[in-house]
């Protein structure tokens, strides 16, 4: 009886036949590549199930499948003989994730079906055979058992964004915006790799998990108070975790390097779906959740983590708030909602975190869909005062963009609230015993209010009043292929918190928190790999407000108030048939915010304004100092100035006689020290 | 007999070719050239060499006959392989072969004068990694300047005679340098050494050095010796500062002269690194120079990168990003660690079928457009949708995209200089060479960005069509040997790893 790991590696080998198959038969195949995506990531998903199921009854997989690179280690001591390797790493965390990413791939694909083809597109092969690619290289990434392995495919998706973004390559605005999202990704990924080699050169293991894991030796380093490379273990471990955490902001579009991402938009509506909720931006915050024993180790990068999490959901957050185009007003929120993942990761709330990734995926995967079908119906029209009206007309598309915001607002019982509770909660009592987790959770808060403001400010401009184009009063319809992923996603988005009720039992004792017993290994689980575990090695402390219930409660309230209030600002401020532009009120907050608080402007300045002015004058220095030089010498001392002039007769046979010439005389030189002719 | 047999073979079809007409001479060309790619092929799968061949390894293929006996030393026709210079001899071969099918479309001129070439500096090449006499090693070394010089003397651009003159003066003269600071070294040796065989040399080296000679103590002998080697070598790799014959010269040649440039004679330069200075002088004497050595080679990777950046001519943009790249195998060397200096070896390799694919891909796209500038250009991707394709493939390969050979190579020199003993700082000296992987991404996307995408416009007069499938053919080859490379490095990297460790003083 074959079991569901056996067949493991066929869950990323079905996508990536999918791109052969497209690539090469694509554009002779009926939908043009798209069945065999379909059908591909339809597979992935149902041997991810079965992955899944399998974890669930008790056993998990960690093994070497191929030998990538194998060190010597008989004739080296040390880490030199280290071999890099290629394995599987199947346990509650990556199952997880496999399912999430393969779901979320197939609904894409079955939405390209009326999205891309219904619309005539060109290009459809290469778009499908991109998106198996792409679907391959995350889920390789997600149960990829070591970090050298991880960061390979984590380059591929990077690669993928990078091909999908600039999709409309005729346009001038695609390929510049693909290329600064694999810049800019490129500089984090950088660090990341840094951070590899630094770990690998240590401790000479890249393992996640097991006895051999780095994340081990670590431990053991700390315990022993070694010295690595001239610092102590700890903060070593730190500096190394730092770095590799700066493939994870670049990727995760994390401050400071988030300007990619809504320049990102310029790729297809599903390819944004894709990246935002189940691979490219999720691969980050992913690699954090994957590594967290390693981060656990260090206090002062998972501070570092919570700080930027929280940060950045506020700085995205506010931004979201001036924008008019739909597609922007996501793109912001999506930055926001990973500020708030590294948030509850930084705080110690793996759950959490994990647990937001996920209701992310399903509301966020919901609301570009939802917004792709807005264009569809739109006309390709994306600002958002051009529509209005479109509640009735497009009633499906309303109710599941609906329950996506509510999600995403964080309003109860829908998703995001459950999720994002819990990491505020978890931000909230640690911040009450340390102010610098304090700050981070406030400003986390904080962005709460802004967040249901611009959820809704959306949400109404997008569906209620009157149509403010004639597009907007003659949609455009939209199809089955539009409409089944979306309600399938709505549902999702509406029950899927019940996965982790935590509130509620905390309140009234009941087991209801699967995904903490999912993650923490009540059913299959990897040694070391749980969040029982994690929250040992942190040893956060707890802070309460009267008692744990009341604290509870104080934090929801919080948090769920905040949401509504800036739900309700929206509707008071943009209700009604003729909304008005109140952003404009702002005055220069609003130039500060409608220019991304300059972030574009300076990287665009160290790029054009520094870097390629040096690149133009080390050109200079090297064609006129250098190169000087060299001519200089050639003709003053080799040959004489007139004798360069009378060299270059233009002839070539003089030349080769010359050559000639000057090679019997090196053997000539040869010859007298040689002593031939003594 | 089996390496004579392949360089002879290849002799006789440049003669062959050389006299052949005009009209047969490519075809003629390829098909001879296949003869030594499948006998280097058959090599490799019949490779039973282990170790060094320079530090009492098993050597594959050996052949050795006494030449010449001149006073107290022997000249030896010696020849052999190991698992250094076996990748580099069917790297060689291969993109030989392949180079002559790119030349079809651009060459119309002097065709069987220009083939015969190709195959002459062929042999050549083959020789140079294979002999293991320092006199027969200098001789092929030498005459591979001569066809070269003349395949960009007469078949290249509009300064051509500047570049080509500039590229054999100045290697010739850093030839000449490596030379005597060679025999200063052997005639130092004393009687240690009778013959020129690299083995014996070496091994006299590493077993004690040169005793005084000429009223210079042995030690600073050894060291002088080092330096003006490795400045010799340097010219041909190039390092910075001796790199500016090299834009030049990629940019007069014809297209197929410089991938057989970039993808092989610079890799003479760091072979010859490898097998002198890093592997004859013992560590003491390297260690000495690890420092500046370390120095010069992070300046290669970032000056080399700001350089591309600056470009607008595309063939200037990668021939100025070999500098970079070769400048990563410097630092794999100096590292002197099992995955530094197989990495480099490994860097080698995947750098030849890189830059030899991207050099055939912008040759494809001038000959479409007659023009290589950046600025005359834009949305080529809808008129060459193939020939594009692979441009974009290669370039990610070129930026180390893994699961390409350039990751591979990339990576394995990164962890080995970071590690190593040999070099002081090396953690900082590879964070600073690294961020060459930023550059590199910024300027092959900025110069894809402007050339192949966004609205199609040409500024010179020619109709854009589709490559024939002569000139994608070889590329795509190429592409299918850097993937496959980079999904399996064990391919080469197992051989490189046996005749590396003897180098580092590894026992087995």
């Amino acid at each position: 009886m074959a079991t569901a790991f056996e067949f493991a590696p066929a869950i990323a080998l079905f996508p990536l036949a999918a791109f052969v198959i497209a690539l090469a038969f694509g554009k002779y195949m009926p939908k043009k590549g798209a069945l065999a995506g379909i059908a591909a990531t339809a597979a992935s998903l149902v041997f991810s199930l079965w992955a899944f199921v399998t974890v669930a009854g008790g056993e998990t997989y960690h093994e070497t499948l191929y030998e990538w690179a194998v060190g010597d280690p008989t004739s080296e001591a040390g880490v030199q003989g280290i071999e890099f390797t290629f394995g599987i790493l199947l346990d509650p965390l990556s199952t997880l994730m496999l399912v999430i990413v393969s779901l979320i791939a197939l609904l894409v694909h079955v939405f390209s079906l009326g999205y891309m083809n219904a619309e005539g597109e060109t290009g459809l092969p290469r778009y499908y055979a991109e998106l198996g690619l792409f679907t391959f290289s995350m889920l390789a990434f997600v149960f990829a058992d070591n970090l050298l392995m991880a960061f390979m495919f984590f380059e591929l998706v990077g690669l993928c964004s990078y091909l999908l973004i600039g999709f409309w390559f005729r346009t001038e605005s695609a390929p510049s915006a693909a290329k600064k999202a694999f810049l800019v990704t490129r500089f984090g990924d950088y660090f990341f790799l840094l951070g590899v080699v630094a770990i690998a050169a240590t401790f000479g293991t890249l393992q996640f998990a097991g006895p051999e894991s780095f994340v081990d030796a670590a431990a053991d380093a700390i315990d022993g108070e070694e010295t690595l490379f001239g610092f102590g273990a700890e903060t070593w471990v730190t500096i190394t975790g730092l770095l590799v955490l700066g493939g994870v902001i670049g990727k995760s579009a994390q401050f400071p390097l988030h300007t990619w991402l809504p320049d990102a938009m310029e790729g297809p509506t599903t390819v944004s779906a894709l990246i935002h909720a189940a691979t490219m931006v999720a691969a980050g915050v992913y690699l954090v959740a994957r590594m967290f024993g390693y981060y656990a180790l260090s206090p002062t990068a998972l501070a570092i983590i919570a700080f930027v999490g929280g940060f950045t959901a506020l700085f995205a957050a506010t931004m979201g708030v001036v924008k008019d185009d739909i597609k922007q007003v996501l793109a912001y929120s999506t930055i926001s909602q990973y500020g708030y993942m590294m948030l509850g990761l930084g705080v110690g709330g793996y759950v959490a975190g994990v647990f937001h990734l996920m209701n992310h995926a399903f509301f966020k995967a919901l609301l570009f869909l939802g917004a792709g079908a807005v264009i569809i119906l739109m006309h390709h029209e994306q600002d958002m005062w051009k529509m209005g009206g479109l509640k009735d007309k497009a009633p499906v598309t309303y109710y599941t963009f609906l329950a996506g915001a509510l999600a995403l607002a964080g309003i109860i019982p829908f998703s995001g609230f459950w999720s994002k509770d819990e990491i505020l909660y978890d931000a909230f009592v640690l911040g009450l015993e340390d102010p610098v987790f304090g700050v981070a959770y406030a400003m986390a808060l904080l962005a709460v209010f802004f967040t249901g403001l611009y959820t809704f400010r959306m949400v109404i401009l997008t569906f209620h009043g009157e149509p403010r184009s004639e597009a907007a009063a003659d949609p455009h319809p939209v199809g089955p292929s539009v409409t089944f992923p979306l309600a399938t996603l709505g549902v999702l988005a509406l029950v899927a918190g019940v996965a982790n009720l935590a509130p509620i039992a905390k309140l009234t004792g009941m087991d209801i928190t699967y995904l903490e017993f999912w993650l923490d290994g009540e059913y299959g689980v990897v040694d070391g790999l749980t969040y029982t575990a994690y929250t040992e090695t942190i040893g956060y402390p707890a802070g309460e407000i009267v008692s744990e219930q009341a604290t509870l409660l104080i934090a929801a309230g919080l948090g769920l108030g905040l949401a509504v209030a800036g739900a309700l600002t929206a509707y008071v401020l943009y209700s009604g048939p003729e909304p008005v532009r109140h952003t404009e009120k702002l005055g220069s907050v609003y130039g500060v915010l409608r220019n991304n608080y300059y972030q574009d402007e300076y990287q665009v300045w160290l790029a054009r304004n520094l870097t390629l002015p040096v690149a133009r004058g080390a050109d200079r220095f090297d064609q006129g100092v250098i190169d000087g030089v060299v001519n200089g010498v050639s003709s003053v001392s080799l040959f004489g100035g007139g004798g360069v002039k009378r060299l270059q007769t233009g002839v070539v046979t003089n030349y080769a006689a010359l050559i000639m010439l000057g090679f019997l005389a090196l053997l000539l030189v040869f010859g007298l020290h040689g002593g031939w002719f003594l | 007999m089996i390496i004579e047999t392949l360089i002879a073979v290849t002799l006789v079809g440049a003669l062959v070719t050389f006299l052949a007409p005009n009209r047969i001479a490519g075809k003629l060309a390829f098909a001879i050239s296949l003869i030594p790619a499948a006998v280097s092929l058959w090599m490799f799968t019949a490779f039973d060499g282990s170790g060094n061949a320079l530090l009492e390894g098993t050597l594959a293929f050996e052949s050795r006959f006494e030449w010449i006996t001149l006073g107290e030393y022997t000249i030896s026709w010696f020849v052999g392989l190991d698992g250094i210079s076996l990748p580099l001899v069917v790297l060689t071969t291969v993109l030989t072969s392949l180079a002559i099918v790119s030349s079809w479309t651009p060459i119309d001129d002097r065709e069987a004068q220009f083939y015969g070439l190709v195959l002459f500096i062929e042999a050549n090449l083959i020789g140079v990694f294979v002999a293991l006499d320092f006199f027969l090693w200098f001789i092929f070394w030498e005459a591979v300047l001569i066809p070269m010089y003349l395949l960009i003397g007469v078949w290249g651009g509009p300064r051509r005679k500047y570049a080509a003159i500039k590229f054999f003066v100045y290697t010739n003269v850093a030839s000449l340098v490596m030379f005597g600071a060679f025999i200063a070294l052997v005639v130092g040796l004393g009687d240690a050494v009778t013959s020129f065989a690299l083995p014996e040399i070496t091994e006299a080296m590493l077993d004690g050095g040169p005793g005084e000679f000429a009223g210079i103590a042995g030690t600073t002998l050894t060291s002088v010796v080092f330096v003006a080697m490795f400045v010799g070598f340097a010219v041909k790799v190039p390092v910075v500062p001796f790199h500016t014959w090299l834009p030049d010269a990629h940019v007069e040649a014809p297209t197929p002269a410089s991938v057989l440039l970039a993808g092989v004679l610079l890799k003479m330069g760091t072979y010859a690194l490898l097998r002198f200075n890093f592997t004859m002088f013992p560590s003491d004497v390297v260690s000495t120079f690890a420092i500046p050595i370390a120095a010069i080679a992070v300046i290669s990777v970032i000056y080399g990168a700001m350089l591309a950046l600056a470009q607008t001519d595309l063939k200037r943009i990668v021939a100025y990003s070999s500098v970079s790249s070769m400048g990563y195998v410097i630092l794999g060397l100096i590292a002197y660690t099992q995955y530094g200096v197989g990495g480099a070896t490994f860097q080698m390799v995947s750098h030849g079928l890189i830059s030899g694919l991207m050099f055939m891909a912008v040759g494809v796209i001038y000959n479409a457009t007659h023009t290589r500038m950046v600025t005359d250009m834009s949305g080529m991707a809808d008129k060459m949708p193939v020939a594009v394709g692979i441009l974009i493939a290669g370039a990610f390969g070129y930026m180390g995209l893994p699961l390409m050979s350039g990751f591979a190579a990339e990576y394995f020199i990164f962890f080995g200089a970071f590690g190593s003993e040999m070099l002081e700082y090396a953690p900082i000296f590879t964070a600073l060479a690294m961020f060459g992987i930023v550059i590199v991404a910024g300027y092959l996307l900025f110069a894809m960005q402007r050339t192949l995408f966004g609205p199609y416009r040409l500024e010179t007069d020619y109709e854009v069509t589709r490559a024939p499938f002569h000139d994608v053919a070889p590329m795509f080859v190429l592409l299918g040997l850097i993937i496959a490379l980079g999904v399996a490095p064990e391919l080469i990297f197992d051989m490189i790893r046996d005749a590396v460790d003897p180098i580092l003083g590894g026992e087995l």
